[in-house]
């Protein structure tokens, strides 16, 4: 039976060698909304995100993502889904531009949007320059275009605003909302809880990959905690 | 469509960062041609052993060569963002050959270019050599995508490269020998060309389909 809610994860573990950085996480994001993950370093956080975004497979359990299994339907979330990483993922040899006519051309998307999305990143004074001059914030806000380049169903952040100055800090937030605007599902994974307070719907707290609290009732406390 | 402007996409994205930086060009290309004037000088300069000469220090290159895509992305970071893209793995094995491809047709012209003067190797018989190439360079870039995507996380991945590499393209160093001094002498190859589609048929086919269970891993 495939699950309705764009996340869903059940008893989900995930181990490197003898290490356990999941332990049996079940969770399930509802359409339009945003879930934050907090809990500190090591916790599972990322380990969570990443096997989400079937960058890795999960050692146990399972999960969903846009409703398909995300390892047996790997390709199929990969469709639906964005996991932006801590890494932007730009290349430092290609310009601005060229970074996201790749992306364009990787995902199917026309290439006359890139212009519009360089403007909205704030990055067209820089187009044509190569990435490898950019500043982390600026590199981070190509890779938000990219992103927005996607439209994706399912969008999956890990610390999103390092880097980032307000203006960019906007972007993110502009990025989640149109995602929950579409009936879609944002995953976050952050410590900068002030600005994710306002983004997010929902908490998770983990600790040693294990799923302490998970609710709006325990947002507040979560946060605080995290 | 859409699966050939990816293939496409990867293979200019590739081919860019090679002719903006020549990482793999300067370095494959400097080795081959060290291998290629120390044969030479043990050899004596005869034209027969230009075959050879030839094709050790292609292949040696094309070690070189093969992997650095790979390396670049494993260095940047990028990697798993070109994964997480939707679509078949298959495209960005494709496109990461095809720019393979067009630096070792490049790297055989040079070192064609230079066996010719070292060892006043006789021209003739070209049509044959660059068909001969041709069909090495399919293969050699088929075998070199697979193995720099499954040696991207393992840290002695540039040791294992070539000895892993080296005697899986054994066939296309007999193969694409034999097919020059054929060229060069004017008598017939024969079988050798069978062996070099047998090989790049089989690497062709291989190649992708491993490609995508190697990068899932």
């Amino acid at each position: 039976m495939r699950p309705l809610d764009p996340v869903v994860t059940e008893a989900l573990s995930r181990r490197f060698g003898a290490v356990v950085a999941l332990r049996g996480v079940g969770l399930r994001v509802r359409e339009g909304t945003c879930l934050l993950l907090v809990g500190p370093n090591g916790s599972g956080k990322t380990t969570l995100l990443r096997v989400l975004a079937t960058a890795l497979r999960p050692t146990e359990g399972r999960a969903w993502v846009g409703g398909y299994d995300v390892v047996s339907e790997g390709h199929r979330v990969r469709e639906v889904c964005v996991y932006l990483g801590t890494s932007p993922g730009v290349y430092a040899g290609l310009t601005g531009f060229e970074n996201l006519c790749l992306a364009a051309d990787l995902c199917g998307r026309p290439r006359r949007q890139v212009p519009e999305l360089l403007a909205w990143a704030g990055l067209e004074p820089v187009a044509y320059t190569l990435t490898g001059t950019y500043s982390l914030g600026m590199r981070r806000r190509l890779a938000l275009a990219r992103v927005r380049l996607q439209e994706p169903r399912v969008l999956l952040l890990d610390e999103p605003f390092v880097g980032l100055d307000e203006d960019g800090a906007r972007l993110v937030s502009e990025l989640v909302a149109g995602v929950k605007d579409r009936g879609g599902a944002v995953v976050l994974a952050t410590h900068d809880h002030h600005r994710a307070r306002a983004l997010c719907d929902a908490v998770a707290e983990l600790d040693s990959g294990r799923l302490l609290s998970y609710g709006p009732a325990g947002l507040a406390g979560a946060v605080n905690r995290g | 469509m859409r699966a050939w402007r990816r293939v496409v996409a990867v293979a200019r994205k590739d081919l860019l960062l090679e002719w903006r930086g020549r990482d793999a060009l300067i370095p494959a290309g400097s080795f081959g041609l060290a291998v290629l004037l120390v044969l030479g000088l043990v050899s004596g300069g005869g034209w027969e052993a230009a075959p050879p000469a030839l094709w050790v220090s292609l292949l040696l290159a094309a070690v070189v060569a093969a992997g650095r895509g790979a390396d670049r992305e494993g260095e940047e970071g990028t990697l798993e963002a070109l994964l997480l893209y939707p679509g078949s793995r298959e495209d960005l094995f494709w496109g990461r050959w095809l720019a393979v491809c067009v630096l070792l047709l490049l790297l055989g012209a040079g070192l064609w270019g230079v066996q010719v003067l070292l060892f006043n190797a006789p021209t003739r018989g070209v049509g044959v050599l660059v068909l001969a190439g041709l069909l090495s360079a399919f293969g050699l870039a088929a075998v070199g995508t697979l193995l720099a995507a499954l040696l991207t996380h393992v840290r002695a991945g540039p040791l294992l490269m070539p000895l892993l590499f080296l005697p899986a393209t054994v066939p296309v160093l007999l193969a694409g020998v034999r097919l020059s001094e054929a060229a060069a002498s004017g008598a017939p190859a024969g079988p050798w060309w069978g062996v070099l589609a047998v090989f790049d048929l089989l690497f062709l086919l291989v190649g992708p389909a491993l490609f995508e269970v190697v990068v899932e891993a």
